[in-house]
């Protein structure tokens, strides 16, 4: 009895997963065999790639520059989290500023904000600064539009019936608003988490050049196709995970949601 | 997961450009005064505290007729939008090609869909390095960097319009017989395309956000190339003004987008579910 029910559950989850696994191997074999069968210049196999990797691990280089580009991100990150959770927060609570000021939010939401990267370049340098700056452009209208989003929906009963029982300005925010818009804050924070990922990069290769951006331009600059193809390796896994993490933190507070 | 993830934000953004447009009058007093004040702080600012080659209103709006009359400018331009274009037809065929195959088929689902997250979730520009070695410093390379950019969120859309299409319209057109392509083409597409729009809506940013990375970093004349080359020369205006027209394209896309829905498709009413 026991045996079977274990076989039955090997075989669903082979059914299940089967396929991702052979898709990635016939991934990795396709990588392999390409790098083989063309020049070394143009793609490198996925061998020569881990072996690379291991390489910079190995000398240190790759840590160093992560830890580089991590600082960077989580400053930008935290200071758009800072800035524009509490900023959507006031504006569903201010009416009136807030149908005056959506419509900018949602052009700057829309506007490509890489093309702003020359401007902060030629004023501000190449310092660390006008790259949090880069970062935080990227990731701080996701987090506004979305919490501003979600507190539109809030049900003026809500805010009344608080009113009625005569709750504090303070106590409306902590236990009417900020529970109401947390899952669409989270939604934002998701969509902020890609942006801050492409902000980081674009901040990396445009204005000076540091950590995940820098390996992957010397590397490049070198025609160090195996660097290149190393960097751009832990990068996407850097990105899957981190887009992984943001969809587990929007779908924990997704329940809140009505 | 991610499927859930990604209709719900084409989902919650539909409605954003009927807002913008600020249907009720009620609203156009704060909406202006708003503009007023954030035009005149930076206005002010700028003239108290940057040097003179920093953009302001004033010298922008002068900017205007001498960008847009300027024949480097024009040609820029179409540069760009020619690559977009371009970029995005491919991107459509194949993104809705391949999305319609992993929505009516499990196999090729699990088998493709690791690969579509996966390069969905990477940054984008990271490629620019490789695009660059593989294509050279060229219209290619741009070319191949926005299909990169944008083909995902078409995808993605695409396979989820396909899944979602009801049941009792495929097994009618079965108890017809008709075959698979014949549904799939006369069926599944047309049923799936307010998410094709909606990830064309998406897709659409992501292209003009390609073609400008590709042309500051491989210096191929373009939008983005003439904002890199101005505003490195110290003539913020006119590159301004060029950042001004990318963002007018980024909200034209949405309203574009949101009136094909209405207007093609008033059946389909997924802002209102959202809301």
């Amino acid at each position: 009895m026991a045996a079977s029910d274990t076989e039955t559950m090997q075989t669903t989850y082979l059914r299940r997963h089967g396929p991702l696994w052979i898709s990635i191997l016939a991934g990795i074999a396709a990588w392999e065999i390409a790098g083989r069968s063309t020049s070394a210049a143009f793609m490198v196999p996925f061998s020569e790639t881990l072996v690379r990797l291991w390489q910079l691990t190995v000398r240190g280089e790759f840590l160093t520059q992560l830890l580089d580009s991590a600082e960077l991100f989580l400053t930008g990150f935290i200071l758009a989290l800072i800035v524009g959770a509490p900023l959507g927060l006031l504006l569903a609570r201010v009416r009136v500023l807030r149908i005056g000021i959506e419509p900018y939010i949602m052009i700057l939401y829309a506007t490509p904000m890489v093309a702003l990267i020359p401007f902060i370049l030629s004023m501000m340098g190449f310092g660390f600064a006008p790259k949090v700056l880069v970062v935080f452009l990227f990731t701080v209208f996701p987090v506004l539009y979305n919490t501003v989003e979600g507190a539109r929906s809030i049900k003026p009963e809500l805010i009344e019936v608080a009113k009625s029982f005569r709750s504090s300005e303070w106590s409306l925010w902590r236990e009417v608003m900020l529970p109401y818009t947390l899952p669409y804050m989270m939604t934002g924070v998701r969509q902020a988490i890609g942006r801050a990922l492409v902000g980081m990069i674009a901040a990396e290769f445009f204005l000076s050049s540091t950590g995940l951006g820098q390996l992957i331009m010397g590397a490049s600059q070198d025609f160090d196709t195996a660097g290149v193809f190393a960097s751009i390796l832990v990068i996407g896994v850097i990105g899957v995970g981190l887009t992984r993490l943001g969809l587990v933190i929007e779908q924990h507070f997704a329940h809140w949601r009505q | 997961m991610s499927v859930i993830g990604a209709s719900s934000t084409a989902a919650t953004d539909l409605p954003a450009a009927k807002r913008l447009l600020g249907r009720e009058s009620s609203s156009f007093v704060p909406r202006f005064a708003t503009g007023l004040v954030i035009v005149l702080t930076w206005e002010i600012v700028v003239r108290a505290f940057a040097p003179a080659y920093v953009a302001k209103p004033s010298t922008v709006v002068l900017a205007i007729p001498r960008v847009i009359t300027d024949p480097a400018f024009l040609q820029a331009l179409g540069a760009t939008l020619a690559a977009v274009a371009e970029g995005l037809a491919i991107t459509i065929v194949a993104g809705t090609a391949i999305g319609l195959l992993m929505g009516r088929s499990d196999t090729i689902d699990r088998m493709v869909r690791v690969y579509i997250n996966g390069f969905n979730a990477m940054p984008m520009i990271i490629v620019l390095p490789l695009f660059s070695l593989w294509f050279g410093y060229s219209g290619a390379a741009r070319i191949a960097t926005i299909i990169f950019a944008a083909i995902f969120a078409i995808t993605m859309n695409v396979a989820d319009g396909a899944r979602s299409v009801p049941r009792e319209y495929l097994e009618v057109s079965r108890s017809f017989r008709s075959g698979r392509l014949r549904m799939l083409t006369d069926i599944v597409l047309p049923a799936s395309m307010p998410y094709l729009l909606a990830g064309f809506r998406l897709a659409a940013g992501r292209a003009l956000i390609g073609a400008v990375v590709a042309e500051f970093f491989l210096s191929i004349g373009g939008l983005g190339y003439y904002i890199l080359y101005n505003s490195r020369s110290y003539h913020h205006n006119e590159a301004f003004v060029g950042v001004l027209l990318l963002a007018a394209f980024g909200v034209g896309f949405e309203v574009l987008v949101q009136w094909a829905t209405k207007r093609f498709m008033p059946w389909y009413r997924r802002d209102e579910k959202a809301n």
